[in-house]
């Protein structure tokens, strides 16, 4: 095998950006098309409720990234409980397995789509590990 | 891909599709395996075109041997740890799959073929690699069964008491990868699926 075209790029994502018709439909750019366009991969949060087994198992991959020379961020829906990232639970998990704080992009609910969406495409796009460190990694 | 979300009541039935990890992001692949930079656009675009939500299931192999782990075989990962990761990882995926299923939602199962943990009609098979990791390019074959995660996911299920889900498998671990064959693999099934959900409203309403 080879011509492997990872972007080295993650992103963790609510739930309710992945399936919008759930709440709040129209108010959000796509977010799955705006992160696919970016290049990015996407790791799925669960939404509302208590899930702790699930946001462990999510914690040791971001960790598995976060110290493998991939760049990881964090994407929150303004107006959700904890920006639907579960940032109670999630961020001592993290901080447990030695994970830096993750850039984070919260996306607003209810503004002008075409607006929403160039400031999250210009942060995604903006976002990545400082080059000596992608060098190292990235082989 | 550009798609509209059907619009559903909040209490209607729905349609959730599990799907593996690397489908969401090819960042989770073994080395050389990524295909796409992140998002598997074409699976991603089959399933929300047919109003699926999407229920991105862990990369039971990322967590386990890590992003930097070497190519493996079905018969590598067939071992009593690396199960007992699966199951620990079912456990934790499998409360959300049962709350859908109570609630009459229709779910079903899109895995990787070819991977040797998450393959649903095709795994890789090697039972004699072993030691240094030096074989020859297309050196395993590939065997109708599933990949380990899907088996130990599948036997969470059933000990919940809940049926076997339709499930099939995006082909990116066949050896050589073909996009549009896979596609139409994909689209064969979902469209399977809508047919036969179609007969049965017809059925009850006649």
């Amino acid at each position: 095998m080879n011509g492997d075209v990872r972007s080295w790029r993650v992103a963790l994502v609510p739930d309710t950006l992945i399936n919008p018709q759930d709440r709040m439909r129209t108010s959000f750019p796509d977010a799955l098309e705006v992160l696919e366009a970016s290049g990015y991969g996407v790791l799925q949060l669960p939404g509302r409720g208590a899930h702790g087994l699930l946001l462990a198992v999510i914690a040791d991959q971001v960790a598995e990234y976060a110290h493998h020379g991939y760049a990881v961020v964090a994407i929150g829906v303004r107006g959700e409980p904890g920006n639907g990232l579960h940032w109670r639970r999630l961020a001592p998990l993290l901080r447990h397995r030695g994970v830096a704080p993750l850039p984070r992009h919260v996306i607003r609910a209810g503004v002008d789509d075409p607006t929403e969406r160039q400031r999250f495409a210009a942060f995604l796009s903006a976002y990545d590990l400082p080059l000596e460190e992608q060098r190292h990694w990235r082989v | 891909m550009t798609h509209a979300p059907p619009v559903l009541e909040q209490d209607a039935p729905r349609k959730v599709a599990l799907i593996a990890n690397c489908l969401l992001n090819q960042n989770a692949k073994v080395c050389e395996g990524a295909r796409y930079r992140g998002v598997v656009n074409p699976v991603v675009e089959a399933l929300l075109s047919r109003g699926y939500q999407l229920q991105q299931l862990p990369c039971p192999e990322l967590a386990f041997a890590g992003a930097r782990r070497w190519w493996a075989v079905y018969e590598q990962y067939d071992t009593p740890a690396y199960r007992a990761h699966c199951r620990r990882l079912a456990q934790a995926i499998a409360p959300t799959v049962e709350q859908h299923l109570r609630r009459g939602d229709e779910v079903i199962l899109i895995g990787l073929d070819g991977s040797p943990s998450s393959g649903v009609r095709f795994t890789s098979s090697k039972p004699e690699w072993g030691g240094r990791p030096n074989r020859p390019d297309d050196d395993w074959d590939i065997v109708p069964h599933r990949g380990v995660w899907i088996e130990e996911l599948e036997a969470e299920l059933a000990r919940r008491g809940l049926q076997p889900l339709p499930a099939t498998g995006w082909a990116l671990d066949m050896g050589r990868f073909d996009e549009a064959g896979a596609r139409r693999d994909l689209e064969q099934f979902l469209d399977s699926r809508e047919m036969a959900a179609r007969s049965r409203v017809d059925d009850s309403t006649s």
